[in-house]
Order: structure tokens, then C-alpha cells, then sequence
């Protein structure tokens, strides 16, 4: 079967201009020079030139794959030498919240924080902006964080506690030369200087900055987190154009896994709840419809039971649903104190490692 | 006529088939190709089934019993007459990559030991010979693949059906292609179309395709919404080509995906489907006949 | 549509390429649609020569005719069912999934879809000891769970090691990428990514409705006709190559009515379908790993047969049987 010219990733014009000539396959494209492709279809030369240019790549996949050497294909065997090397997760601070995801949040996945106004969503993103910076010897990643807030819910003081109470952590913990020479460059300054706090008061705003953000990215390799907090609010305005909402999201989520791949960085947006009415019942289900539930890879639900904080994990394909409980204190997101918890409510993770199979 | 002969000698090597004949005996030839105007008699308004040289198309969303009906038809083609055939031979153009063989064979497995006496093997086999199948993956291979055929339409007088599924297959491929201008979007099928009408017209072959519908039928609502989505939106030439026009669609209220339930054998023999046939004959008069079916293992049984 | 080159069959040179052009005949379609007699004079070439240039383009460009029970023979012995691993699963599969066809598995976020593609890929390269290729679209893969699953079917860290040899990872995000890559592997990956031992009986794509969703709804036709490439490479891949597909989908509600995504266009993509949900248990307060699996499109079963399963508990106490030849079935 051979290939249509329509498959290729061009500009629909010069796809429409290439079959009304009579190039519907890309064989027919392989034979011809630049020069006779302008001509035979009236393209200019630089249309011609990339359209060349798109069928010799993928011509020259083929050659690739025939090397055995192609960058996209990788037995799991790789990926698990690649996981186990390279891609380590941000610690959240919490020891069973790390526990339930496995380490923590995962570098090269994206993350939702879903939950109701005030139970702690920023103030988990804001965690994750510092811890994400805790250098190697610590066990962190020691990167950079950009941060695109669009509710203007970021704190600036919030930031600072946080930092100062990681920081401090971190200072009683060292216990070598190398964590003491990290810790000469792991300050309140430094955390605040490596965070890129971006401002987005709409959607389109929103999807301007993600469109630059792969370069800026690639001009600052350090970032290991981009956190949105939230994805909801920009959208809210769109509500009455359903399937207009419904395709950008869509798409953004594809733009932000296809950067958290490519950039080996976590992606962590946060989300509102909404309620669902099911005959005579309501549910509180994530806000932006349920096609948007596919986005992210792991979703945590962040909720109040009575006056205690949960943290569940809802969707996630390498671990088990599990809730655990947390507290949001002055110095950040923290465990609650073993003493405080009833040990009727001990959360199930501690099971999961045990648990074969899943 | 002479040269006409000439070019069949010539297309006939291509075949594999060398023959020479005169006009009449060519004439006699096509005379003898069988109608298929009792394929399915309780499909079609009374004494309207196919004639010679007729095109039907089967409507339907994903669902709606399609499918199942074509190899219903398909079966009673190839079935020998002592077993209730027609016993002609079928060209299956599968522009969908759809056809489900296995499917097939079990429906014409029933319908062959439904009889008193048990057929032998090679009768299955010889039904199966009866068939000839042809993927398409693009409209221009379609194109070309009905010259093609011309061949053995010519030399082959037991061929009676041209069975397309789909004739939708590339009609997104077609409207993205053709950019702007409807013209260049419908060009490829139209080419197809005009081919066809001279095949069946040349050959007396009836033609039955298949055509996806494009939206959502929102039924369970009243019957107004429904036109949404049987509206013909072929080209012209293609819908200028159908004489009979078989409307797929499933009786609601008996069950959807998300109430799915116990009781699965009974529900599935409740499901029933309706088809709507609506012809159009040369004197510009419409009949129409609806008909009821539901699906077994063995196949389509008609109500 | 092929546009006639010189030397593309004996007698077409550049001469009679140039004229045919004159005669606005660019293609081999119009070659072949117009009246031979009348080219031959137009281009004063003799009506033999031009007679057998269109025979042997015809025959070039054409699909040819396969008699049905050839067919139906090649598809018996060449027909393998592939277990799922999951008995449950397998139940509503009429065994598992069958080389040549596209299975479905839609769902809801969170029903598990990604996990039994998990499933799916370990059973095959672990039991049946043959080559997956796993289409990340969601970036939901992770190799470690996939040897977490491993780990549960054996201790043998070396088996575990070829098994994960022979799940072939690409994870793409677009679906110029996806067509990039499903092109590559027909014309020749394929053969390629089977060196490692066992050919390649599956390809799962996870999932085709995050990278084929956002074209649609806006400029119509064109994201339209990139899902219909997609379907048709998927296709032909299936029947060619002789391999089990399995896509994901998300699900669309409206009111209290649960339908697949993509569409009307996509609806009769898949062979059989399959529709996983949660078991939401009224009283509990921990989410369950219990799914429930309803077939709702199948040419072999009776459709809207539900089972459940626990998703923690992959089943694997088929064993090395679990692959049948078609022949086996029927008898």
C-alpha cells in the first residue's frame, strides 16, 4: 500500500495544489529535483523544497528502522534502563503520598491536582516548585520550574515559607562534603531565582505561552517541572462553546505530553471540581468534561472528609487507587503526624508493595 | 462490432483467457446473465427487486444491520440452486478492508445445512469459488480496478452482482484532496460512477454498494430528525446511478450499550432492524416497502 | 491518482510522455479512462503500441481479484487467536484476539484501558513468546509496571528480560507521527522488530482517540480523512500482516447514554468492541479495582455480555495453550 501525499504533515494548501497535479503518493514524489516539483506543481520553490524534504524523512525512517536505530522505537527493555537511570521523580514531602505514586510526581508524565477551592492545590503546585529544585546528593533532581499561573493564586510570601522550611530540611540532613558543598548553592535566593513564574489571564494567553515554551525550554535544559495552576480557569470563559473547548483541550493535552516527553520534564496542572447530577444524585467530578479526564496520566484528587485532607490517587496506569491523608502546614505540604491518625483510617499504600501484580 | 471483439480478444490474454466470437454469440452471452430480481423479494416493493443492470445502495450507520444484510444477500448469490440459490458468481470490492470471512462462512454454513440432507464439503468450497474478492485502497485504484474487471465481466456470464463496501470508503480522503472546489473533491467518484453506468449498461451487471452514513442518527426522537442523517451526499452521478435505495436503522427501546443486561440471547433476538426501500423507476414513480429482520447466528431471518 | 513518468513501462518514453500531456492525459487514470483509438491518433502513435502501454499500466495499478475460498483457506491457516490473559476478557472475545481484525477497547478515564493493553502486551510477549509493538499516545506507559505484571507471572529475572525485549515501545504524540510510524512499520519494520524472536502478532495503539480527537470538529474534512488514513493503514496492516490490533478509545455521554468516541466515521472502524467501566460499589470509601467488560460489537458473540474483573488480578492460568490455530475452533 503505498503512502498519500495527504498523510504528509504539510500545510493542507500545498496537499491540495500536490493532488490536483496528480501526486496523490509520496513514491511519485521520490524521483523529482525541487526545480521540476515547482514547476509540475505550481509550488514555490521553498513549498517544493519541504515537500521533498517530508518525503525523503520519511524515506529515510524506513532506512532507519532498517539500521535498527530509529529514535522513536525502544524495546521496554530500554525504557526500563531509561527509568531506572534517568527519569526520577519530584518527592512531594509527604512519605506516603510519595509512596502511593511510587517515589513521588514523575518526571516525563503529566500530573492533575483536581480538587475543591482551598483543600491545597497550589499549595502542593508551590511544593513541588521547591522540591523539584532540592539537588542530587539530597535525592531531589536539582532543576528548574516554570510556573504559569492563571488565577493569580500564586503567593509569593507561600513560596518563600516553603522554601526557607526546605532549605532548612536539607541542612540538617547533611552529612558529607558534597552535601555541603550543594548546600552552599541550595538557598531561599536560589530557589526563588529558579523558578520562571509566568501570568496567564486567558485561554488564548494560555496556549500562546505553551506554543514558545519548547524553545524556551530548550534554552534552558535545567527545567525538570512545568506546573499550570489552573487549567480550568482560562477555559471557564469558553463554556458555551462546548466542541470549540472540547478540541483546544484536546490538543493541549497532546502538546503537553508530547513536551513532558521530549523535555523529560513533570507536568502538574491543577483542576476544579464540578458537579454531576446522576438522576436524583450529585457527584463532584473534575471540572472540563470527561474527554479531558484522558489528558492527564495521573490524576490526584485532593479532598475534604470532615476536617481531614485526602489525597486519592484516581487514574494513574502504574499504580494502585489509593488514598492517603495529608496536612498543608506552615512550612508546606506534609504528612499528617502518625500520633494524629486513627489507625483504623492507615492508609492502604502500605500494601501495594506486597501486592503482586499491580 | 468488429473492433469491439478485437478489443476483448486483446483484454481477454490480460485475463488469462484467450477466446475469439462473433457479435451474437456475445449477444447471447450477456442474454444469459441471470437477474437478480428475486435475490431477496421481501426486501423490495412487490415485483420491484433488481433487474438486469440495476444499482442498489445500502444506507446505514455503523450498527444498523448493514452488514449482516449484505451477506445475507451475498449467500443467497452464491448458494447453489438445490441449496435455494441463485448460483451466480459475485465480485466483492472491499474498499473497507470489512469483509469478515469468517462471518461469512459461518452465515453460509447454516444456510447450507439448513436443509434436510447434510451438502458435503466441497459444496461450501464451490460457493466460496463462486466469490471473488478485491481490496481497493485509494478511489484511483477503484477506478482502475473497474477497468479491470471489465475483463471479466465480459468473459464470465455467471457474474451477476458487483457488490461495492463501501462506496463511502473514500469520500474524506476525496473532500480533503480536493481542496476548495467541490468539482475536484467529487472528481475521482464520479469517474467511478460514470464507469459503473456504463458497465452495468454494457453488461447488464446489477450493482449493490454499501454507503456509511456520515451523521449521527439521533433517533429515539421523532422521525424528522432522521432525514439528517439518510441525506445522499455522494455526487450527483453516483446518486443518479441508484434505482432501489435500502435504508438501514435499528428499532430503538430494546437496547443500548449502556444498559447492557442479562437475558443477552433473548435481547439479541429482540433486536430488530428495519429496512426502508425506496425505488425509482424510469418513469419517475417511487415505491417503497419496509421490511423487518433480526440476527442469528445463521444470519438475517426476515419478519 | 499515479502521474505517467517515462520508463514506467516499455514503450512510454518521454516523447509520448509529452504529447500524451499535450492531450491533457497526465495520469495513468486518464490513460486509462479515455478512448484508446482517439488518444492513438492525437498523439500519432499506433493504436497497438498504445493499446498495450494501457494494458500493462492497468495491470500495474490495478487491485487484483482473489477467489473466495483461496481466502477463506489462507485466512484458516494463517488465523491465530492471541489470549488476553484475562479469562474474563477472553470469554467476551470468543478466546482472545484474532490476527487480521481491529479490537476496540473504549472507556471512560480511569476504566482501566491502558492497564488491560499492559496486560495484553505482557501475556504475548511472556506466555506466547511473541513480538508486540505498543503506540504510547498518552505517555501512560511505564516500563516498570509493565515488569511489575512480569514479576507476578515469574521469578525468572532473565525471562522477565526477554519478555521485555520483545514489546517494541514508540510513543508519539500526533498523528502525523502516528501515520509516520504505522507507514514505516508496513514497509518493512515489521519483519525488522521480529528479529529479536517471535514475529510480530500484535500491534496496540494506547490511545487512538487522544491524538485523532483534537483534529476533529474544526477544519472538517481534514481531520477527517487523517482518521480514515489511520483506520486504513491499521487495517491493512491487520489483514497483510497477518496481526492482532487493539486501539483505545474515550466514550462520549450524553444524558445517560455511553457511546465510543470519534464519531459515526470511526463507529465501524473496529471488528469488536469492548466497553470497560468502573464497578462503582455504593458504600465504599476506597475506589475498587473491580471493572466490568461489556462486548458491544462482535460478529462472533452475542453482544451486550458483561463480565467482571479485577483489574489488580491480571489471570494467567491459561498457560502455553493459550494459542489456537482457527482450525482447532471450528472443529
Amino acid at each position: 500500500m503505498q503512502r498519500p501525499v495527504s498523510s504528509l504533515s504539510l500545510s493542507s494548501c500545498v496537499k491540495v495544489k500536490l493532488v490536483g497535479a496528480g501526486f496523490q503518493f509520496t513514491a511519485d514524489l521520490r524521483h523529482l529535483s525541487p526545480q521540476q516539483l515547482s514547476k509540475g506543481a505550481s509550488l514555490t520553490q521553498q513549498e517544493a523544497l519541504e515537500v521533498l524534504q517530508a518525503v525523503t524523512r520519511e524515506g529515510g525512517s524506513d532506512k532507519a528502522a532498517g539500521a535498527g536505530g530509529s529514535s522513536a522505537s525502544m524495546t521496554a527493555l530500554e525504557l526500563l534502563q531509561k527509568e531506572e537511570e534517568e527519569l526520577r521523580s519530584i518527592v512531594t514531602f509527604s512519605s506516603r503520598l510519595d509512596a502511593a505514586l511510587g517515589g513521588g510526581v514523575p518526571i516525563g508524565k503529566t500530573t492533575e491536582v483536581c480538587g475543591a477551592p482551598g483543600v491545597g492545590k497550589t499549595q502542593l503546585c508551590l511544593q513541588l516548585a521547591v522540591d523539584v529544585q532540592v539537588p542530587p546528593c539530597f535525592g531531589g533532581v536539582g532543576g528548574q520550574v516554570v510556573y504559569i499561573d492563571t488565577e493569580g493564586s500564586f503567593v509569593l510570601q507561600r513560596a518563600v515559607d516553603i522554601a526557607a522550611a526546605a532549605v532548612r530540611h536539607c541542612s540538617l540532613l547533611v552529612e558529607d562534603d558534597e552535601q555541603r558543598v550543594a548546600m552552599e548553592t541550595f538557598s531561599v535566593d536560589t530557589v526563588l531565582s529558579n523558578m520562571f513564574l509566568v501570568r496567564c489571564h486567558d485561554y488564548v494567553e494560555l496556549l500562546a505561552e505553551l506554543h514558545l515554551l519548547p524553545d524556551f525550554l530548550s534554552a534552558h535544559p535545567r527545567v525538570r517541572l512545568l506546573v499550570i495552576d489552573s487549567v480550568a480557569a482560562p477555559f471557564r470563559r469558553l463554556f458555551d462553546e462546548l466542541l470549540q473547548r472540547t478540541r483546544l483541550l484536546n490538543g493541549l493535552a497532546q502538546q503537553l505530553i508530547a513536551m513532558a516527553n521530549s523535555h523529560e520534564i513533570a507536568v502538574v496542572t491543577t483542576n476544579q471540581m464540578t458537579t454531576r447530577v446522576l438522576g436524583a444524585q450529585s457527584q463532584l467530578i473534575p471540572a472540563l468534561g470527561e474527554n479531558w479526564g484522558h489528558a492527564p496520566t495521573i490524576r490526584l484528587i485532593l479532598q475534604w472528609a470532615g476536617s481531614q485532607r485526602l489525597a486519592a490517587i484516581f487514574k494513574s496506569p502504574c499504580h494502585v487507587d489509593s488514598t492517603v491523608q495529608y496536612q498543608i502546614t506552615t512550612e508546606g505540604f506534609r504528612d499528617i503526624d502518625q500520633s494524629d491518625q486513627p489507625q483504623s483510617k492507615r492508609p492502604r499504600m502500605h500494601n501495594d508493595q506486597s501486592a503482586a501484580g499491580v | 462490432n468488429e473492433r469491439k471483439c478485437r478489443v476483448w480478444r486483446c483484454e481477454d490474454e490480460v485475463g488469462g483467457v484467450e477466446m475469439t466470437e462473433s457479435g451474437a454469440q456475445l449477444f447471447a452471452r450477456l442474454e444469459a446473465r441471470r437477474c437478480l430480481k428475486d435475490i431477496e423479494p421481501a426486501l423490495f416493493p412487490a415485483d420491484g427487486g433488481p433487474e438486469h443492470g440495476e444499482v442498489v445502495e445500502l444506507h446505514g450507520t455503523e450498527g444498523t444491520g448493514k452488514t449482516e444484510l449484505l451477506y445475507h444477500l451475498l449467500c443467497r448469490c452464491v448458494m447453489p440452486a438445490a441449496a435455494g440459490g441463485l448460483e451466480v458468481e459475485v465480485v466483492f470490492v472491499d474498499t473497507d478492508y470489512s469483509l469478515d470471512m469468517m462471518r461469512l462462512v459461518s452465515v453460509l454454513d447454516s444456510r447450507l445445512n439448513a436443509g434436510t440432507h447434510r451438502p458435503a464439503p466441497s459444496v461450501l468450497r464451490s460457493c466460496l469459488a463462486r466469490l471473488l474478492v478485491v481490496h481497493c485502497s485509494s478511489c484511483s485504484q477503484l477506478l482502475l480496478t473497474l477497468h479491470f474487471l471489465e475483463t471479466s465481466l465480459s468473459s464470465r456470464p455467471s457474474l451477476a452482482l458487483l457488490l461495492i463496501d463501501s462506496i463511502s470508503a473514500f469520500y474524506w480522503l476525496d473532500r480533503c484532496e480536493g481542496g476548495a472546489s467541490v468539482t475536484k473533491q467529487e472528481e475521482k467518484l464520479s469517474k467511478c460512477a460514470d464507469l459503473l453506468d456504463s458497465l452495468r449498461r454494457d453488461y447488464r451487471i446489477t450493482v449493490f454498494a454499501t454507503c456509511h452514513a456520515i451523521r449521527r442518527n439521533y433517533s429515539g426522537q421523532s422521525s424528522s430528525s432522521s432525514s439528517e442523517f439518510d441525506r445522499p451526499y455522494l455526487c450527483r452521478s453516483w446518486q443518479r446511478l441508484v434505482n432501489h435505495r435500502l435504508l438501514c436503522s435499528r428499532e430503538e427501546g430494546t437496547s443500548n450499550m449502556a444498559t447492557a443486561a442479562e437475558g443477552s440471547e433473548e435481547q439479541r433476538r429482540r433486536q430488530v432492524f428495519t429496512v426502508h426501500c425506496t425505488s425509482s423507476f424510469s418513469s419517475k414513480t417511487k415505491s417503497h416497502r419496509s421490511s423487518s429482520f433480526y440476527v442469528t447466528d445463521g444470519g438475517v431471518k426476515l419478519i | 491518482m499515479v502521474v505517467l513518468r517515462e520508463g514506467m513501462c516499455p514503450g512510454l518514453d518521454a516523447d509520448l510522455v509529452r504529447d500524451l500531456r499535450a492531450a491533457d492525459v497526465k495520469t495513468v487514470e486518464d490513460l486509462v479512462s479515455s478512448d484508446t483509438e482517439d488518444l492513438a491518433q492525437k498523439c500519432s502513435v499506433s493504436y497497438r503500441a498504445l493499446f498495450a502501454i494501457r494494458r500493462v499500466l492497468l495491470a500495474q495499478h490495478t487491485a487484483f481479484p482473489v477467489s473466495g475460498a483461496d481466502l477463506y483457506e489462507e485466512l484458516l491457516s494463517s488465523t491465530a487467536i492471541l489470549s488476553t490473559g484475562n479469562s474474563s476478557l477472553d470469554k467476551l472475545l470468543d478466546s482472545g484476539l484474532y490476527t487480521g481484525e481491529i479490537t476496540e477497547l473504549s472507556g471512560g478515564p480511569g476504566s482501566g484501558k491502558s492497564q488491560v493493553c499492559f496486560g495484553v502486551a505482557v501475556n504475548i510477549s511472556y506466555h506466547l513468546k511473541q513480538s508486540v509493538i505498543f503506540i504510547d499516545t498518552t505517555g501512560g506507559l511505564t516500563a516498570r509496571r509493565l515488569l511489575q505484571m512480569l514479576e507476578a507471572e515469574t521469578s525468572n529475572r532473565e525471562e522477565q528480560m526477554e519478555a521485555l525485549q520483545r514489546i517494541h515501545i514508540f510513543r508519539l504524540f500526533d498523528v502525523f507521527s502516528l501515520l509516520d510510524c504505522l507507514y514505516s512499520l508496513r514497509t518493512g519494520m515489521l519483519q525488522q522488530a521480529s528479529v529479536g524472536g517471535g514475529s510480530v502478532k500484535a500491534v496496540i495503539v494506547d490511545s487512538v482517540s487522544a491524538v485523532i480527537a483534537p483534529l476533529l470538529g474544526g477544519k472538517q474534512s481534514e481531520g477527517m480523512s487523517l482518521m480514515t488514513q489511520v483506520a486504513g493503514v491499521l487495517k491493512t496492516m491487520a489483514k497483510d500482516f497477518n496481526v492482532a490490533v487493539l486501539v483505545t478509545n474515550h466514550v462520549t455521554r450524553s444524558s445517560s447514554r455511553v457511546q465510543p468516541g470519534l464519531g459515526v466515521s470511526w463507529r465501524h472502524v473496529p471488528r469488536t468492541r469492548i466497553l470497560l467501566e468502573r464497578v462503582e460499589k455504593a458504600a465504599a470509601v476506597s475506589r475498587s479495582s473491580m471493572r466490568s467488560a461489556t462486548l458491544i460489537k462482535s460478529s462472533r458473540q452475542l453482544c451486550h455480555k458483561t463480565e467482571e474483573f479485577d483489574l489488580q488480578r491480571w489471570c494467567h492460568s491459561e498457560g502455553p495453550s493459550a494459542k489456537r490455530k482457527l482450525e482447532d475452533m471450528d472443529s
